[in-house]
């Protein structure tokens, strides 16, 4: 039952919204603590899904889509829209349990209302040696049929340093 | 089917009320009003009574001669009013009391959207689209 989630989820975005009244800050703040989440997420979702390395982008998206999601939102989104060069995809999210019973009130138009959910991508990602840019192209929140994120594979991480935390 | 649908707070302010466009609204908003007496006076009368399903719908409230009035009550103390035609006699019970349902059902989904806060006027999309569905279309 993920009413509490959903619930806690909101409160989290109505707090930031009235600490912050700006909508790029709040967008940018649940970046962050998106980010802050999933360079820990990583560690339990490689420990209890037991996949092994990925061979290349489209591995990625695959583990992502199919069992990333399903073990964390229990939704399955399908993939999409891959650039020519296979360095871009879109994840299609027909229903985002975070939104559920939601509606963006006029002022908060540019608010990216899941964007938590772009920190955790790249955040996990970041820590598997992939540098990504996420983003949301299309928000049911906002009126469209569906949710879709972009992913753009930016290049590998090479160097050891450990990642920072922001 | 109905004329006039009233969402009363526990306070007894208006969150939202609605009635369809050609009638003079503020029959309406006096009728919901005085109607608000009527459902105090069955509130207190049910006092110790399990609290159901069939004591959360009081029913008919009081009948005048255009239209019949109904309310329905929710344990935290929201009352839900409507107003319905006298001439759609075809109204049974049954669907009053489904309307009511629903009419439940769309409140508790606005409370659940984070950017509500409790004791504001009601301003969601989707009640009103589900009001409309209720109301009766008069062209």
């Amino acid at each position: 039952n993920s009413e509490l989630f959903t619930l806690t989820y909101g409160a989290l975005v109505t707090q930031l919204c009235k600490d912050y009244e700006n909508d790029e800050d709040v967008n940018k703040q649940l970046d962050k603590m998106g980010y802050n989440i999933g360079v820990r997420l990583i560690e339990d979702f490689l420990a209890r899904s037991n996949v092994g390395r990925c061979h290349d982008f489209r591995e990625t998206a695959d583990v992502i889509a199919k069992v990333a999601f399903k073990m964390y939102l229990g939704i399955t989104p399908s993939i999409t829209n891959w650039s020519p060069g296979g360095d871009e995809f879109s994840l299609i999210l027909e229903n985002n349990p975070l939104v559920d019973f939601v509606e963006l009130p006029d002022n908060h138009s540019s608010l990216i209302y899941s964007n938590l959910l772009c920190g955790v991508l790249r955040g996990a990602l970041e820590m598997v040696q992939m540098a990504v840019d996420v983003k949301f192209v299309q928000d049911t929140l906002k009126g469209d049929s569906v949710t879709e994120i972009r992913m753009k594979f930016l290049r590998r991480i090479e160097d050891n340093l450990p990642a920072g935390e922001e | 089917m109905a004329v006039c649908i009233a969402v009363i707070a526990k306070e007894n302010y208006p969150l939202y009320i609605r009635s369809i466009p050609t009638e003079d609204e503020l029959k309406f908003h006096y009728t919901v009003h005085t109607s608000l007496d009527v459902v105090d006076e069955k509130i207190s009368a049910m006092g110790k009574a399990l609290v159901d399903q069939r004591e959360l719908y009081l029913g008919l409230l009081y009948p005048t001669e255009d239209y019949k009035v109904y309310g329905y009550v929710t344990n935290s103390k929201v009352k839900f009013v409507m107003v319905v035609d006298s001439s759609n006699t075809a109204l049974r019970d049954n669907e009053i009391r489904s309307m009511f349902r629903k009419l439940h059902n769309s409140y508790t989904d606005i409370m659940c959207n984070p950017f509500y806060n409790p004791g504001d006027r009601i301003n969601s999309r989707a009640f009103d689209n589900m009001v409309n569905s209720m109301m009766m279309q008069v062209c």
